[in-house]
């Protein structure tokens, strides 16, 4: 019952703040502001697939920028040599994306703790490898130039403004897709999985398919997001996509809370826009973020979102449960 | 066999790094994303002992290791005690890691700066031909002092009161609390232990790499590869994995190609994974540290 009430709620104060959200490009008028909000909608994209990954079935991946970056040079390049339009190269890569994730799930399946995440590692590295060194293809470290625009329905977005409903609106439709999943039987039968793996498995689960699936459905989040980052930017380079940036994606999810889907939202904002506000103290800036993520990780196990559950439910109307 | 032979320094650079994962590994089930950036620590501090207070490279060495590891046992209780004490998930503790790694790093490049700098070697590096193959002093001394370093963590590890409580705390945590050891003071010395072993790493390459601020990410990475690749967690298996990635990557990168040298590394490591996760040097019964 409790679960309910506060998931209406927490549902409530989404949407509310997605209302004010939409208003954003009014005023912030500043193109870089808007830029980097840009770039952390399409950041949460990935967060939102990983925290299905990390966060439900308790496998940790820590090369989510090999998705990304294959959603990115898929899409473009099929732009680019083919004239694909912006859709379909972006169905494709996702798709594409998606065929990875499984190519990783496999091997993964077998794995837990420290394996996985190394193999994770391995497959991210590898992706930036070959991105590095098929230059008949990629245009190796120089990377693709002149990746062309999206359109919808005719209407070629072109403008931060214009992205910035494109983006937003993926948003929507990616934490509709997140949550769906996380509700469904499939949700349930992942956050069984990584409660008690032998348990669920005694009822009657066949673990292996749904650990490759939860790899999938992330690969296919980074896949679309790494499609619309592509056109978004214009350029790429495997520079992009380095170790670095995966373990980004992974802070963000653990900082804002990995085992919710809202937590995926709160983390890639909240350590965007902290990065981003550090840019004043320039020289140590980067000391700091360091030090933000271990204190939070020690003093908000569960994430923001964790803090914000804790919050709530310290004031919120007890009798219920 | 030149390549293979060529393989052999960094392979034993490979090995103190992956030795510095398992021993952390083994005694607090940590996984510990920070232990490229002692590597990167050591050789800064050795560079700094070397040119600005004008000692000779024995001391140079020597210092970086008190140092450094007096900051792996400075992070093992700051960090990693209380995230324990608090029960965090494995993931916090991975975080909390990688954080110490971006701080590592970034004290650095506010410190020393951007630019590369470079250690001069203490011998030669004009290569010597020895029946039929050419190695240079530099690689002779990397191999000596990598090797008598691993001789002295394992008598360190044998002999020691310290030592053996590592090895209880490893062997069991509860245990080991049991008769009066303090598995927090243990994983503290493990700490240490591979902080230290990380900065000797750091000065033997200086001479032959350029330090850099983000030279401990990759010489990480490939340390972890070596250490999984071994068996994670055991002493073993943590050089032998160091030598074969060495060896393995040297003659990938002169045989096949340099450019895919790392993505066939880190295949290979994919397919070890798949087949046998345990580790290529093991048998059934896994004994760790």
């Amino acid at each position: 019952m409790k679960s309910i009430m506060s998931r209406r709620r927490g549902l409530a104060a989404f949407l509310l703040l997605l209302i004010g959200y939409h208003f954003t490009p009014y005023f912030v008028t500043n193109l870089y502001h808007l830029h980097i909000l840009n770039l952390a909608g399409i950041y949460t994209l990935v967060v939102l697939g990983l925290n299905i990954l990390s966060g439900y079935t308790g496998q940790v991946s820590m090369g989510q920028a090999g998705f990304f970056a294959i959603g990115t040079y898929v899409s473009a390049l099929l732009m680019m040599n083919w004239s694909i339009p912006f859709w379909s190269a972006s169905a494709m890569a996702t798709v594409m994306a998606g065929l990875f994730g499984a190519v990783i799930g496999i091997p993964a399946m077998k794995l837990s703790g420290p394996y996985l995440v190394l193999a994770t590692v391995g497959f991210g590295e590898i992706v930036r490898l070959v991105l590095l060194n098929w230059t008949p293809v990629t245009k190796g470290a120089a990377g693709l130039v002149g990746i062309p625009l999206p359109t919808v329905l005719g209407f070629v977005v072109t403008t931060e403004k214009h992205f910035f409903y494109l983006i937003l609106a993926s948003l929507l439709v990616g934490v509709f897709i997140a949550l769906r999943i996380a509700d469904s039987k499939i949700g349930r039968t992942y956050r069984a999985v990584c409660e008690d793996e032998l348990a669920a498995e005694a009822m009657g689960v066949n673990i292996n398919r749904y650990k490759i699936s939860a790899f999938i459905i992330s690969a296919m989040f980074a896949g679309f997001a790494g499609s619309l980052f592509g056109s978004f930017s214009g350029v790429t380079s495997p520079d992009n996509f380095t170790f670095d940036e995966s373990v980004g994606f992974l802070c963000m999810s653990v900082i804002g809370g990995n085992r919710s889907i809202v937590g995926a939202v709160i983390g890639a904002f909240g350590l965007t826009a902290v990065s981003e506000a550090l840019r004043v103290i320039q020289g140590f800036r980067l000391v700091i973020y360091g030090s933000i993520l271990v204190f939070t990780v020690i003093f908000m196990p569960k994430g923001i979102i964790g803090l914000f559950r804790w919050i709530c439910g310290n004031f919120s109307v007890k009798e219920i449960d | 066999m030149q390549f293979f032979l060529n393989g052999l320094p960094i392979g034993a650079i490979y090995s103190l790094v992956a030795l510095g994962y398992s021993l952390i590994y083994a005694a607090s089930g940590v996984l510990n994303w920070s232990q490229g950036d002692m590597v990167m620590l050591g050789a800064y501090v050795g560079f700094t002992v070397f040119f600005f207070l004008k000692l000779g490279f024995i001391s140079a060495l020597f210092l970086a290791i008190v140092v450094v590891a007096l900051l792996g046992a400075l992070v093992q209780y700051m960090i990693l005690r209380p995230l324990r004490e608090r029960e965090a998930p494995p993931i916090n503790v991975v975080i909390a890691t990688l954080g110490v790694a971006i701080i590592c790093r970034n004290l650095a490049l506010g410190i020393w700066g951007p630019d590369p700098q470079i250690l001069p070697s203490p011998v030669s590096s004009r290569p010597l031909s020895l029946a039929g193959v050419s190695v240079t002093p530099q690689d002779i001394l990397v191999l000596s002092v990598g090797i008598t370093l691993m001789l002295i963590l394992h008598s360190f590890l044998k002999n020691t009161r310290e030592g053996k409580a590592l090895r209880a705390v490893a062997q069991d945590r509860y245990a080991a609390q049991l008769v009066g050891i303090d598995p927090e003071r243990s994983d503290a010395v493990a700490f240490a232990a591979s902080a230290g072993i990380g900065a000797a790493a750091g000065i033997l390459i200086a001479p032959i790499f350029f330090v850099t601020f983000n030279m401990g990410a990759s010489i990480g990475l490939k340390g972890f590869v070596a250490a999984v690749i071994g068996g994670l967690g055991t002493i073993p298996g943590a050089i032998a994995g160091g030598f074969f990635l060495g060896v393995v990557e040297s003659l990938a990168g002169g045989l096949i190609s340099s450019g895919y040298r790392d993505a066939i590394t880190f295949s290979l490591l994919i397919v070890v994974l798949w087949l046998k996760p345990s580790g290529l040097f093991l048998r059934k019964n896994r004994q760790k540290v």
